[in-house]
C-alpha cells in the first residue's frame, strides 16, 4: 500500500477516535480545553512516532526469530512505558520548552490506547518499517484532528441550550456521532 | 457478607465503569456491533479483570510502591495474553472479530484504575466481589448496546434474524457514529436511573427517620 | 542498593508472567496454528465439494504487483483434476483483504471464500456476513454471485457485479482480487492443458478427449463433438 494512501487512511478515512473508537478517555477528558487537546495531540504524536520506532523492530528482529511472538503484548506494553518514563526525563531535563509544552501528559499517555492499538497494528497489517512511521504519524494526526475539533465544539456548546437529558457527557458524544457523519465523507478520497 | 454485596453492587450501576466513571471506552463501543462479540468481549475484560485484581491482592503486601505500576503491567499484560492466546486457539473467529481489541484489553483503563484503586490495598474476597461487579456492569452496558445496535442496524440478534423478512435495516447503527449516538442515550438513560435509586434512598432515610421521632 | 534490589524483584516479576506465558503458549500453540489449516481445508471442501487431495502448486504467481497470490492448490478428486485453488491477497479498504477463489476446470469460478477482511462493519465486512444478500429475491450473497461466473466477463462493479450498498470501494476491490486469480488460473490451466476429460464418439467410431466448452468457443451447433458417449446397454438376452 502507497504511503500517501497509509497518511489519508489513518488519518481521515478510518479517523481513530471517531471512527474506531479509541482513546475515548483522553478524548473525552481533555477537550475542555483547546490549549490542553494540542498538547496532548503532540505528546502522542511523538509518543506514537517513537514508539513504532521501538516496537517494530523489537518484534520483527527478536520476537519473532526467537517464536517468542506471545509475548508481544507483555513486551510492547513495558516497552511503551519505559519510553514515556524516558521521554519525560529527557525532556525536563535538556529541553524545558517543549516539556512546559506537553510535559505533563506524558504520564496520562502510558495507558492511551491509540498508542497502543497502532504499536500492535503496524504488526498485524505487516506494515514494513517505512509504512509503520507514516501509519503512526496518520493515526496521531488524526487523533490531534478529532481533539481540537470537540474542543472547539465543546467551547461553542458552552453557551448553547443543551437538552436536560442530553447534558454532560451524552451531548458530547451526539457530537462526536456528528462529526464521524462528516468524516465518512472522507471515504470518496480513496479511488 | 452484606460489605461484600454491597461492593459488588456500586459497580452495575452506581460507579458503572463505562457509564459513570467513563473509562474503558475504548474497547467498548467499538465490539458492539453484534451480542456476540459484547459478551465476548464482556468475559474477556471480566476474566482479566478478576485474575489481575486477585493477584495483585495476594501480592499486595510484596509489592514495593516505588515499581508498583511496572508490575500491575506486568501482571494485567500476563492475563490479556492468556486470554489473547485461549482465543486464538478455541474461539478464531471471535478472535478475529474483535481484532486489535483484545490486546487493547491491557491497557483498558478500568482494569489498570481498579487495581490500582482497590486490589492493591483490599483483600480477597473484597476485590473478587469488586471484579465480578464492575465486569458485570460493564458486560450489562455492552450486551444492551450491541443487542440495539444489531437488531436495529442488522435485524438480527446474535446473529439469528429476529425482525421480520421487510424489515429494511437501519445501516447507521452499524457504523460508527451510531455507536456513538445509541452510546450518548444509554449514558443518559444511566444518569436518569442514578437519579431515580438516589431519589428511592433519600425518601427510604427521610421515611425511617420520621418512624424513628 | 535498595534501587537494584527493586530491579531485582522487577526481573523476578517479570521472569514469572513470562514463563506462566510461555506455558499457556505451548498449550495453545497447536491449536491456533491447526485453526488456520482447518479453515483453509474446510473452506477448499465448500467450493469443491466433491475434492480429496489439494496438492500445492509452485509456479503461478500473480501478474498484479499488488495482489499476491499466498497458496495454489490443485484440486483433485482422487487423481482427477477438478480445477484451482487459489489464496490470493490484495488491498481492500481497510487494508489488505485475503480470498480463497476457487476456480474449476470449465473456466468459471468455483466459489469464492473469505480468509481474512478487515473492512467497516456493516459496510464492507457485509461480503463475509451470511445472512447480507446483494439479491434479496433470491438471496445471493456478495460472493454467491460469482459462482458459476466465467471469466470472460469484465467483472466490474455496476456492470456484471452487484456491489454492496455503500462499499463501492470493497466490492470493487474483492472483484478485482477474484479476477486476477481467475485469469491467472486460467492462464494456467490453458498452459498445463487441465482440461475436464470428456469422451467423445467422433464419426468414425473412434473416442477422443475433447476440452469442455467455454463461453467463447461454445460447441458448434450440430457437431458430434459434445456429445458424450453414452452407454448403451446391452440388449436383452446380453446379460
Amino acid at each position: 500500500m502507497d504511503l500517501g494512501k497509509i497518511l489519508l487512511l489513518s488519518m481521515l478515512v478510518n479517523n481513530i477516535v471517531v471512527m474506531r473508537f479509541i482513546a475515548l478517555c483522553s478524548y473525552i477528558g481533555m477537550t475542555s480545553d483547546l490549549g490542553q487537546s494540542m498538547g496532548m495531540g503532540y505528546a502522542v504524536t511523538f509518543v506514537t512516532v517513537l514508539a513504532t520506532a521501538a516496537t517494530w523492530p523489537i518484534y520483527h528482529y527478536i520476537l519473532l526469530p526467537l517464536d517468542l511472538a506471545f509475548l508481544q503484548i507483555l513486551v510492547f506494553i513495558l516497552v511503551i512505558a519505559s519510553l514515556v518514563q524516558l521521554v519525560e526525563f529527557y525532556l525536563k531535563k535538556n529541553i524545558p520548552g517543549l516539556y512546559a509544552a506537553m510535559g505533563i501528559y506524558l504520564p496520562l499517555i502510558t495507558t492511551n490506547c491509540a498508542i497502543c492499538a497502532v504499536t500492535f497494528e503496524n504488526i498485524t497489517n505487516n506494515y514494513n518499517f517505512i509504512q509503520s512511521i507514516v501509519y503512526a504519524i496518520g493515526v496521531s494526526l488524526g487523533y490531534l484532528l478529532a481533539m481540537i475539533l470537540l474542543a472547539g465544539i465543546r467551547d461553542r456548546m458552552k453557551t448553547s441550550p443543551v437538552p436536560k437529558f442530553l447534558q454532560g457527557t451524552p451531548i458530547l458524544f451526539m457530537a462526536t456521532s456528528l462529526i464521524g457523519i462528516a468524516f465518512m465523507g472522507f471515504a470518496g478520497l480513496i479511488k | 457478607m452484606k460489605k461484600l454485596y454491597s461492593i459488588f453492587k456500586q459497580g452495575i450501576i452506581f460507579d458503572n465503569p463505562l457509564l459513570m466513571l467513563m473509562i474503558g471506552l475504548c474497547s467498548a463501543i467499538a465490539v458492539t456491533t453484534n451480542v456476540s462479540n459484547g459478551i465476548g468481549m464482556g468475559l474477556a475484560m471480566t476474566f482479566v479483570l478478576l485474575f489481575s485484581e486477585i493477584i495483585i491482592s495476594l501480592f499486595r503486601k510484596l509489592i514495593p510502591s516505588m515499581i508498583r505500576i511496572p508490575i500491575f503491567i506486568i501482571v494485567i499484560a500476563a492475563f490479556t495474553t492468556i486470554v489473547d492466546l485461549v482465543m486464538k486457539a478455541y474461539f478464531p473467529d471471535l478472535s478475529k472479530s474483535m481484532g486489535v481489541f483484545i490486546p487493547l484489553i491491557v491497557v483498558n483503563c478500568i482494569i489498570m484504575g481498579r487495581v490500582e484503586a482497590f486490589a492493591s490495598k483490599q483483600d480477597l474476597l473484597s476485590v473478587i466481589a469488586d471484579a465480578l461487579g464492575m465486569g458485570l456492569g460493564y458486560t450489562w452496558v455492552l450486551v444492551g448496546l450491541a443487542a440495539i445496535r444489531e437488531l436495529l442496524g442488522n435485524g438480527t440478534f446474535a446473529g439469528i434474524q429476529v425482525m421480520p423478512a421487510s424489515y429494511e435495516p437501519i445501516l447507521f447503527f452499524i457504523l460508527p457514529p451510531g455507536g456513538f449516538f445509541v452510546f450518548s442515550l444509554f449514558i443518559s438513560l444511566n444518569i436518569w436511573l442514578k437519579k431515580k435509586m438516589e431519589a428511592a434512598a433519600r425518601r427510604k432515610e427521610l421515611v425511617s427517620k420520621k418512624e424513628a421521632a | 542498593m535498595k534501587k537494584t534490589k527493586l530491579g531485582v524483584i522487577l526481573m523476578l516479576y517479570a521472569s514469572i508472567a513470562c514463563a506462566s506465558l510461555a506455558i499457556v503458549y505451548a498449550f495453545t500453540k497447536d491449536s491456533i496454528e491447526r485453526q488456520s489449516e482447518i479453515q483453509l481445508q474446510t473452506s477448499l471442501k465448500e467450493i469443491f465439494p466433491q475434492a480429496s487431495t489439494f496438492e500445492l502448486v509452485e509456479d503461478l504467481t500473480s501478474p498484479e504487483p499488488n495482489i499476491k497470490f499466498e497458496a495454489v492448490y490443485e484440486v483433485k478428486s482422487d487423481a482427477v483434476p477438478l480445477g484451482l485453488a487459489i489464496k490470493a491477497s490484495g488491498p481492500s479498504y481497510g487494508g489488505n483483504a485475503t480470498l480463497l477463489v476457487g476456480i474449476d476446470l470449465h473456466r468459471s469460478i468455483a466459489g469464492v471464500r473469505i480468509v481474512a477482511l478487515n473492512d467497516t462493519p456493516g459496510l464492507g465486512m457485509n461480503a463475509s456476513n451470511p445472512t447480507y444478500y446483494v439479491d434479496k429475491v433470491k438471496k445471493v450473497t456478495f460472493l454467491g454471485q460469482f459462482e458459476g461466473k466465467f471469466l470472460t466477463d469484465p467483472f466490474e462493479v455496476k456492470k456484471d457485479v452487484e456491489a454492496i450498498t455503500a462499499a463501492t470501494i470493497t466490492s470493487k476491490s474483492l472483484a478485482k482480487i477474484i479476477k486476477t486469480a481467475g485469469d491467472a488460473a486460467i492462464a494456467y490451466m490453458d498452459q498445463k492443458v487441465m482440461m475436464a476429460s470428456m469422451e467423445v464418439e467422433k464419426p468414425n467410431g473412434e473416442t477422443s478427449i475433447v476440452a469442455p466448452p467455454t463461453a467463447s468457443t461454445g460447441f458448434p451447433i450440430g457437431s458430434s463433438e459434445g456429445k458424450s458417449k453414452e452407454k448403451i446397454p446391452p440388449q436383452a438376452g446380453g446379460k
